[in-house]
């Protein structure tokens, strides 16, 4: 399992990935923006994606949007964590086909049971 | 200074207003090249006012850029100033933000640094606790060999010299990340500072629009007010005052909850 963290403050990566860490995922990759982000999701080695929203350059609903449109990688899952909580953004993340919604501060519990919940889906669907 | 120019541009009304009265008043007995006089005279006051207007939003201006010490080339070559060093009352703004910025991060990363040196030492801790107690209950049922029991006497002598170092270190982590949490005194003073500049700022850029809005009444200028809604897709960043704008979700409960509405 595989997972690319997009945010473009390297803290908020680095909490991300220690979070991660300690639910069991050490195999993680990171990126800046949508932008970054993408030829990393081409070469089509990521199982998993947590993305910010806002970011300079390439945003999430934007990445979320250029993954779900592509016929190799519209099957990934994509958790959003995100400072943004307007309830227009969070419909608009829902349309584009968003997997899950994290609002920051999150906590460590918030974000496991959303990775949890999504896997879940996955398996159940399988 | 506002209320004299106010009262100026009161003035100029008033000229209008008496000058349409004789205006009116000239063409009904057909004086008309009276008429053409007081539409002179009122185009003539217009112009008049209107360069007084522009003299004071120039002025006004003026006033701002040198409280700010805004780097102007052009005000620069006038007093004279070749020392570019100085800088101005934003840029410092902007370096004092960039330096919480810096504060900010550094605490974070440092803060994770101990993070990071300390879990795995008290992982260390656990595990280890963990077999000997194993041990320890099988000697408390008298379940150990001689040999096992000389065994278990040198790893809990091992692992109280462990227990003791990993205590300090774990004890000069959490100090570090202790006195990384002065940054909040640091950044907070900086953001004091420049939030007193920007209610500056904002004042006279208030003063200025309402000088420019004069020049505008006498121009017949009319702005379109575009009221540009910053876009969704970009993003907002953090909602502050969440509570006073109900398009704004407070927690992720209600996040779940509208998601949950949505069939998710």
């Amino acid at each position: 399992m595989k997972i690319l963290i997009v945010d473009d403050f390297s803290t908020m990566r680095r909490i991300i990935k220690n979070l991660l860490r300690d639910l069991g995922f050490t195999n993680t990759v990171e990126a800046d923006d949508g932008t970054t982000a993408l030829p990393i999701l081409q070469t089509g080695t990521i199982d998993f994606l947590v993305t910010d929203w806002n970011m300079p350059g390439m945003t999430g609903i934007e990445l979320l949007r250029a993954v779900r449109a592509d016929e190799k990688l519209k099957t990934i899952p994509v958790l959003m964590v995100t400072a943004e909580a307007k309830r227009d953004q969070i419909i608009a993340a829902a349309q584009a086909g968003v997997n899950g919604y994290v609002v920051k501060p999150f906590t460590a519990v918030a974000l496991k049971e959303k990775i949890e919940k999504i896997f879940e889906r996955i398996d159940s669907a399988k | 200074m506002s209320s004299e120019n106010e009262s100026k541009l009161g003035e100029f009304e008033s000229v209008v207003k008496d000058g349409a009265v004789d205006l009116l008043n000239k063409i009904e007995v057909g004086d008309f090249s009276g008429a053409i006089k007081v539409i002179q005279e009122l185009s003539d006051a217009r112009h008049k006012s209107f360069y007084n207007e522009v003299g004071c939003l120039t002025r006004s201006l003026h006033d701002a850029i040198r409280d700010f010490q805004i780097d102007s080339v052009d005000m620069m070559v006038k007093s004279g100033v070749s020392d570019v060093e100085a800088g101005s009352r934003i840029t410092d703004a902007s370096d004092r933000l960039n330096y919480v910025i810096e504060m900010t991060s550094s605490a974070a990363n440092k803060t994770m640094d101990m993070v990071d040196s300390s879990v795995p030492v008290a992982s260390e801790l656990q595990s280890q606790a963990r077999e000997l107690h194993k041990d320890w209950n099988r000697l408390i049922q008298r379940d150990l060999t001689p040999q096992e029991f000389r065994d278990l006497y040198k790893r809990i002598d091992a692992f109280l010299k462990y227990t003791d170092e990993s205590a300090t270190t774990l004890h000069n982590n959490l100090n570090t990340i202790l006195l990384e949490q002065g940054y909040q005194d640091l950044t907070g003073q900086v953001i004091t500072r420049v939030n007193e500049l920007i209610r500056d700022v904002e004042e006279r850029l208030v003063h200025l629009v309402s000088v420019a809005g004069r020049v505008d009444s006498i121009s017949g200028i009319e702005h379109e007010s575009e009221n540009k809604e910053r876009d969704d897709d970009r993003g907002h960043g953090p909602a502050i005052n969440k509570n006073d704008n109900p398009e704004v979700l407070n927690n992720q409960d209600e996040v779940d909850d509208l998601l949950s509405s949505l069939g998710f």
